[in-house]
Formats: C-alpha cells, sequence, structure tokens
C-alpha cells in the first residue's frame, strides 16, 4: 500500500479523497492555488502545497507543477478526483513515466474512451448499441430518405462540421425531411463553411441513466448498479438517485451486463462509468465513459456499502477486487443534490463570496460531502460546486421525503445557493412519480420566483431581522401608531402564517 | 412589551414591517398582512418560531447594512437602507449628466471589453464580458447611447455592483 498520495483536486473532492486516506493510514498532500491557501482540503491534509496562481490553468491544471509536488513531498500516487486532469491521458502517461501511480485507468485505456469517434468504433465492434447513424454524409436526397426510412423517424440532421447545435433540425416524418435538409445545409454553411450533413436516428425525451463500474489490473470487472441523472440544467446533473425508477431487474441485469462489456473492450481499470441514452421504449444506447470518479458517486455507495474511493486506492496499489458480481446487492435508494453557489433568482448567475454562517444538515440517512466552512470566501475562478447533500432510505418515497427536510435544514448563508430550488425540484409531483428525463427543467422550471410560499418565507425572513433589531434596540418604541394600525388591540390568542389583517 | 417599526430592502423592493413582542409571543405587521407566532431565540444565529402547529427554525446573520436570513433552506439578504441604485446589469438611475451606468451583476473577472469610449451602441448590444466559476456573463446595454466612459480593464476583479459602463442615451 501506498505511504503518501497527492491529491490533485480542491474543494469537496479533494476533502474525500483525503478522509479517505486518513481512514487508510495513508499520508495526505494536499496542492493550492493562491486562491485556496485557505481552503479547506488544504487545512485537512497532512502537507500542501502550492502550486501557482489563481487561474486553474496555471495551478491546478499545470502538470509539472504537481508533480514536482508529488516528488517533493515524496508521494507515490496521484488522485486526480474529478475535472482537472482526471481524464487527461497525457498526464496519466506522464505519471507513469516519472514512476507516480496515476489513481485512474491506464493511460492507453484513458486516452481510447476520451476520443469519442474511437470509443463509438470500439463499442459497435463490441456489439454494444450506439445511437443509430449514418456512417457517412449524405450525397443525393435518395440516399437520405432510404437512410431516414431504415432509422426511423424522428431523425436529425446534424451538420458534420457541427457543434453548438448549428445546422441542427429534427424531422418527425418524411414531408419534414427536404425542408429540414435544405434548412441544416443553408445554416451549416454560413456556420462553417461546409454544408455537408448527415442523419443520427433523434432519441425523444431520453434518460440519462449510467452504470458504475470497477475493474481491478488483472481485469477482474464488475458493476455497481445504475445511477439516474435526468434531472440536467444547462447540461450539467444537478439531482441524481439510485435505483433509477425506470429500470427494472431485467434490464438493469442487461444494461450492467453491457457496461461491463463495454469497459472489458476498452481495457479499462480502476473506477469508471459508462453513461447511456435510454428512450420511451426502453432501448439504450451507450453515450461515453466517464473514465474518472463521479461526483455523484455517493449514491452508489449508500446504496451497495461500497467505498469507491477506498476501492480505487487498492485497485491503484495493485489489489484484486474482494468481490465479484453475486456479490453486490442494491438496498434501500440513495438521492443526491448538487449545492451550488449560484443564484436560482437570477436565472443562476454564479455566486462567490463570504460564507458568513453555515449550518449543515444532520440526521439518520443523512451524508453532506462539503468542501466549504463558515467563514471562508468561495473564490471566482472554480466550479460553483459548495456541497453535496446525499440522503439514503428504505424506498424512493422514504428518501425523497428525507432530502426535502434536510434541505430545509441546510442554511448557508452569505452566498446564494441552489439549496432551494433544488427543494422545489425534489417536490414536484412530476419528479416524484419518477417520470422525469432530462427535459425536466426547461419544461416545469423554465424560470424559478416567488409564489404564494415563498412570499411568506420572505415575510418570516423580515419578521426574524425585525425581532432581532428590536432585541437590539430594547425598549418600547410605541411607533405603531404612524403605521397606520391604530387599534392597539393586539390578539395574542391565535397563531398562525401571515393573513389579511382586518379580522384580528 | 416590546415595539418598532422598521425599514428594510429586499430584492430591491422596500419593505416597511413593525413587530411587537410581549411574553415570548411576536406579533409582525406589514400593511395589512398580520402574522403572530411563539418566538424563542436559540443562539446568536437562530430563532424559532411556533405557529400553526409547526416550529420553524430562522437562520440569521449580520454583516454590516445587510442580515442574511434562511428559511426552509432558501437565503434572503435583507438590507437595512437604500442602497446607492437599482438592480445590476439594468439600466440604472439617471445620474445628473443623465448617463446610465452599468453594472456587473455578479463578482467575477473582466475577460473582455467589447466597446470603445465613443462608440455608439445599440440596445442589448454586449459591452463587457464578465466571467465567474468558468460561467461567461455577456453585460449589455438596455438602451441606445454613446460610450461615455468605460470604468474596467480586461483582468480586473469586480464586486457585484461594480460600475463597468456609462453610456450617454441617444438624444431623444
Amino acid at each position: 500500500m501506498f505511504g503518501k498520495i497527492l491529491i490533485a483536486n480542491r474543494g469537496e473532492i479533494a476533502v474525500r479523497v483525503i478522509k479517505a486516506c486518513r481512514e487508510m493510514g495513508i499520508g495526505s498532500v494536499a496542492v493550492y492555488s493562491e486562491a485556496d491557501a485557505a481552503g479547506l482540503h488544504v487545512r485537512l491534509a497532512d502537507e500542501a502545497v502550492p502550486v501557482g496562481p489563481p487561474p486553474a490553468v496555471e495551478s491546478y491544471l499545470n502538470m509539472e507543477r504537481i508533480l514536482e509536488a508529488a516528488r517533493a513531498t515524496g508521494a507515490e500516487a496521484i488522485h486526480p478526483g474529478y475535472g482537472f486532469l482526471s481524464e487527461n491521458a497525457a498526464f496519466a502517461r506522464l505519471c507513469e513515466e516519472r514512476g507516480v501511480v496515476f489513481i485512474g485507468p491506464n493511460s492507453r485505456a484513458l486516452g481510447l474512451v476520451g476520443d469519442k469517434v474511437r470509443a463509438r468504433q470500439t463499442m459497435e465492434k463490441a456489439g454494444i448499441p450506439t445511437v443509430p447513424g449514418m456512417t457517412s454524409v449524405a450525397t443525393t436526397l435518395e440516399e437520405i430518405r432510404a437512410a431516414a426510412r431504415t432509422l426511423g423517424y424522428p431523425v436529425m440532421v446534424k451538420a458534420s462540421a457541427g457543434g453548438g447545435g448549428k445546422g441542427m433540425r429534427i424531422v418527425c416524418d418524411e414531408d419534414g425531411l427536404v425542408p429540414a435538409l435544405e434548412a441544416g445545409r443553408r445554416e451549416a454553411k454560413s456556420a462553417f463553411g461546409d454544408d455537408s450533413v448527415y442523419l443520427e436516428k433523434y432519441i425523444e425525451e431520453p434518460r440519462h441513466v449510467e452504470f458504475q463500474v470497477l475493474a481491478d489490473n488483472r481485469g477482474h470487472t464488475v458493476h455497481l448498479f445504475e445511477r439516474e441523472c435526468s434531472i440536467q440544467r444547462r447540461h450539467q446533473k444537478i439531482v441524481e438517485e439510485t435505483p433509477s425508477p425506470a429500470l427494472d431487474p431485467e434490464l438493469r441485469a442487461r444494461m450492467g451486463e453491457t457496461a461491463v462489456r463495454a469497459m472489458r473492450a476498452a481495457g479499462y481499470n480502476n473506477a469508471g462509468t459508462v453513461e447511456f441514452l435510454l428512450d420511451k421504449d426502453r432501448r439504450f444506447y451507450f453515450l461515453e465513459v466517464n473514465a474518472r470518479l463521479q461526483v455523484e458517486h455517493p449514491v452508489t455507495e449508500l446504496t451497495t456499502g461500497v467505498d469507491l474511493v477506498r476501492q480505487q486506492i487498492l485497485i491503484a496499489s495493485g489489489a484484486d477486487l474482494s468481490f465479484c458480481q453475486e456479490d453486490l446487492r442494491q438496498r434501500g435508494h440513495a438521492v443526491e443534490c448538487r449545492i451550488y453557489a449560484e443564484d436560482p433568482k437570477t436565472n443562476f448567475l454564479p455566486s462567490p463570496g463570504r460564507i458568513a454562517f453555515l449550518r449543515e444538515p444532520k440526521g439518520p440517512g443523512i451524508r453532506f460531502d462539503s468542501g466549504v466552512y463558515e467563514g471562508f470566501e468561495v473564490p471566482v475562478y472554480y466550479d460553483p460546486i459548495l456541497a453535496k447533500l446525499i440522503v439514503w432510505a428504505e424506498d424512493r418515497e422514504a428518501a425523497l421525503r428525507r432530502m426535502s427536510a434536510a434541505l430545509d435544514d441546510c442554511a448557508i448563508l452569505g452566498i446564494h445557493t441552489t439549496a432551494g430550488f433544488l427543494k422545489d425540484v425534489v417536490d414536484h409531483p412530476e419528479f416524484r412519480a419518477g417520470r422525469a428525463t432530462t427535459s425536466f427543467i426547461g419544461k416545469f422550471f423554465p424560470s424559478w420566483g416567488r409564489g404564494e410560499e415563498e412570499e411568506d418565507r420572505e415575510r418570516l425572513a423580515l419578521a426574524a431581522v425585525a425581532y432581532e433589531a428590536l432585541a437590539r434596540t430594547a425598549g418600547p418604541k410605541g411607533r405603531l401608531g404612524r403605521d397606520g394600525n391604530k387599534d392597539g388591540a393586539t390578539p395574542w390568542t391565535t397563531l398562525g402564517r401571515w393573513r389579511a389583517g382586518g379580522e384580528s | 412589551m416590546s415595539v418598532g417599526v422598521f425599514e428594510y430592502l429586499l430584492h430591491g423592493n422596500f419593505r416597511k414591517i413593525s413587530v411587537e413582542t410581549r411574553d415570548g409571543n411576536l406579533v409582525a405587521r406589514e400593511g395589512e398582512r398580520v402574522f403572530e407566532a411563539e418566538v424563542r431565540r436559540i443562539t446568536a444565529n437562530e430563532i424559532q418560531f411556533c405557529f400553526g402547529g409547526r416550529s420553524v427554525r430562522v437562520y440569521l446573520v449580520r454583516d454590516g447594512e445587510r442580515t442574511f436570513v434562511s428559511v426552509d433552506g432558501r437565503e434572503f439578504a435583507v438590507s437595512e437602507s437604500r442602497p446607492e441604485a437599482g438592480r445590476p446589469g439594468e439600466v440604472d438611475e439617471k445620474t445628473a449628466e443623465t448617463s446610465l451606468r452599468v453594472r456587473s451583476p455578479m463578482p467575477g473577472k473582466v475577460t473582455k471589453i467589447a466597446v470603445a469610449e465613443g462608440e455608439e451602441v445599440r440596445k442589448n448590444q454586449t459591452l463587457v464580458i464578465v466571467e465567474a466559476m468558468k460561467m461567461e456573463n455577456e453585460i449589455k446595454t438596455a438602451i441606445d447611447g454613446v460610450v461615455k466612459k468605460i470604468h474596467v480593464a480586461v483582468g480586473d476583479l469586480v464586486d457585484a455592483e461594480k460600475i463597468l459602463v456609462e453610456i450617454e442615451p441617444e438624444a431623444a
């Protein structure tokens, strides 16, 4: 086993890995940028090394500085967390060359799954379903019409030079094909100077379902079931859960086996995730491999009882998996909410700043993976994730109620966070019913603002501030008369929510 | 018994609220609305309200003129006095010279200045790009006019409400 591990990351994930190291009796080395000198990961690690100025490219992405920190501190392995260098094949290769263990897949597998075209080819060769489409650019109308019939409507016209949704058109039936092709070509021409297009099957309102995989260095590969990540905003997951309400045991087993087969085909080792799109007719398609520990890994930990970070470290140190597929069971239901430093009232503008007060939710089945503390100044330079609230309960209904109550109990003051918005998502009947697809947020939360309940909360907030101010100033002011409440007589008998004042 | 009337700013709106406390009970009034509850201070940052058979804990912390309050996991910033100007990113109050100040809606780093002083701009044209937490935010002008003054440079770190650009409205 390693004596010391360097964590090439920051925030909650660095804290998560440091805690795993501590439990395993392994020394931890944090690295930090100038903006993170007071970071929680710096405070918790056994050692901390500065690696450069605030911008990530000059610090957390600076491979030489990080490898130098590992050399200087004698760390034998590097855990990259997620984001930053975690899926960088060149960094994994550099680690291998310098004799430092990269806690993640080997650089060959990392390079393969990181290249979308090669990954797709590898999966097709292994007989794994991918989103069906034309394998070459369309030429004649007849060819395109035939291809569309083979794929089955709806289809999507895509620009081969594409990106950013330019040149993309959804076609529902054959009548719509020609106008969509013309419009797609026109748009592609003006955007990329190239009007070539091709067709792909359009997956309507898909669910995003992914499978956690662990593989040791000798090729023993198991999956730890699925995570449902359909609740997304700007293609960013915000709520994840397991098990997925969309899978039954038969489909779960089939997708799990496919995920294991995909990772074997890629020659993958350590922890990784296979992402699938699942359509309305319960057909699934390979999307991509996330070659790292994922943000949402705790929901898998809570339902399988497997500590994924610990397993990553064990595998990287050369240990064999100590369990096989048959040993793994899903128990109960887990949900994660990502709490971001963003203001849901202003269309999720980033909200960096000082955390003036922090109260973490606590209780049975509640886990709070946090990268911040009271008094911490959330820097403007990095991802806005502050913490993850994860709950476990016996079943989905109980887990969602637990999450809703835990969000009520979470107080982060001084900056704006997404906690209140997440509560509305978790309480939404469509989500409660397990019907949410990737269109959920766009469909049901085109904007987020003040309902009647929110107005009650506002008044309660004002009453609290006034109560505090009153206690501070102390003593009767007798200014009520000026306020138009001349009756003076106040009934103290009934206690209730804000109501119209007339009847009192 | 204690009685007081307080004036606050919440989400840019002026709010006037009166409170009375007696024997652990509180009555708050805002205009025609009345709220009554049992009230108890738990810690310096925690107040408990009981009403309608329900108990709600409210967390609050003072930061200068502002008090941050958390109710049911939602945070509110309540200011004691009116800040110098209106909502950021939108047209501000007219200054004595009738120019319009465009402010940063969030703390961040100026990554691009898309206009020059003296340049004519059209409504919704991007003036400045401010980046924070890997998200770019285009700051636009809400009116037609001429760029009178640019107050920031590329690379500057700005606070929320910082004046970025002044626009001289087009003569009517």
